[in-house]
């Protein structure tokens, strides 16, 4: 799992998004976040300005009111300061979005009292999106298998790695 | 939160302890099924914010085989052990008695194997720490996963998990001597915050 992109000589950089956290590449590299489950990773992306930014959303909102500690924690804080990254770096207004995991480990024992993290992400992102008006062009999402995300700035692919089905092109 | 950050140093000892016991009764039976030694760390206890949770165990996206099981009755919260694949596929081998077949995945025999030792390991930390306080504790039918470290680990704080912010954790970790090499595995314990208070009110320091 070390060598980030399969048959890529890796002479660009790699800036990895820790969790709850989000990270902003100009013109070329590799955004990456490793070891999704029921986390979202969404990278948005204008094409034009070579302009992209990624999180790793944890939850669908914040439980308590007041300020925000870390926006890239929640969806629905974390779309607008996405937004706000994009736009003080120059990007332009055709963004696009993609996003990856939101997955339901541990599926049996959701039946006792667990909570579904996974589908409220994937729902509450999506409806982030939409509320900001920002197109989400594709998204790998659910499923039971963690996942680790590659976004590559330069041609706006993201690469979704699960050890369970392998590598997939967004 | 500040409930559980102003737990004092008395009671987070009693915490420790009431794993140790867990933990020593599910080495003891990892140690019958095995043949094996095994030696356990003192427990160490993680309170932080999700999204700090130290990444101990393995890199976040090493895989691991881990078993997640659920307490209910008068404590609730989950147990889950923790198998890097090294580990995982040693005692696969000793469980079933035979070798595993390199450069392969773990197959559905060798899976249902470690599913069923988590079970009993689980079963047994959770019996040791029902007869020790004299609470009623009963465990959930096991989960299985292979999957990245990091993966497993937040699932099991979130999507099971009262609160949505802070992660109370007990992690022992345990070695298994074998041929000279040492595999190492870990159990966590994770009480919902009411239990927590359960647990101290069982050993008198509420």
């Amino acid at each position: 799992m070390s060598t980030p992109m399969p048959g890529d000589p890796l002479a660009v950089t790699e800036s990895r998004v820790g969790v709850a956290d989000s990270r902003l590449l100009r013109g070329s590299g590799i955004l990456s976040t490793h070891g999704l489950g029921s986390c979202i990773a969404l990278a948005i992306y204008d094409a034009e300005t070579r302009c992209a930014v990624l999180a790793h959303i944890l939850l669908p909102c914040e439980d308590r009111a007041g300020p925000v500690a870390r926006p890239a924690r929640s969806a629905v804080h974390a779309v607008p300061l996405l937004l706000r990254k994009l736009r003080s770096a120059g990007a332009g207004r055709r963004l696009v979005a993609k996003m990856a995991g939101g997955a339901s480990m541990f599926g049996p024992l959701l039946l006792m009292g667990g909570v579904n993290m996974g589908e409220r992400n994937i729902k509450a992102t999506r409806r982030a999106l939409q509320d900001a008006g920002v197109l989400l062009v594709a998204e790998d999402v659910g499923g039971d298998y963690g996942r680790s995300v590659y976004f590559d700035v330069s041609t706006g692919t993201m690469l979704v790695r699960s050890l369970k089905r392998g590598d997939r092109t967004l | 939160m500040s409930e559980l950050t102003s737990l004092r140093p008395m009671q987070l000892d009693a915490i420790r302890e009431v794993a140790n016991i867990g933990a020593g009764h599910a080495a003891t039976a990892l140690s019958h099924m095995t043949g094996q030694t095994i030696m356990i760390t003192v427990p160490t206890i993680n309170v932080a914010a999700l999204e700090e949770v130290p990444p101990s165990i393995v890199a976040p996206d090493e895989p691991v085989a881990a078993v997640l099981m659920s307490m209910l009755g008068d404590l609730t919260g989950r147990t889950l052990l923790v198998f890097p694949t090294d580990t995982a596929t040693r005692l696969a081998e000793l469980l079933l008695r035979r070798a595993h077949a390199p450069g392969t995945e773990l197959s559905d025999l060798e899976q249902s194997a470690l599913k069923e030792a988590g079970n009993i390991l689980s079963g047994a930390y959770m019996n040791a720490l029902s007869e020790f306080m004299g609470l009623m504790l009963l465990p959930s039918p096991p989960s299985f996963a292979i999957d990245m470290a990091r993966a497993v680990l937040t699932t099991a704080y979130l999507q099971f998990g009262s609160d949505r912010d802070y992660v109370f954790c007990v992690e022992t970790e345990f070695f298994m001597q074998d041929t000279g090499e040492s595999l190492r595995g870990f159990f966590l314990l994770l009480p919902d915050v009411p239990s927590l208070r359960a647990i101290l009110r069982a050993v008198r320091l509420a």
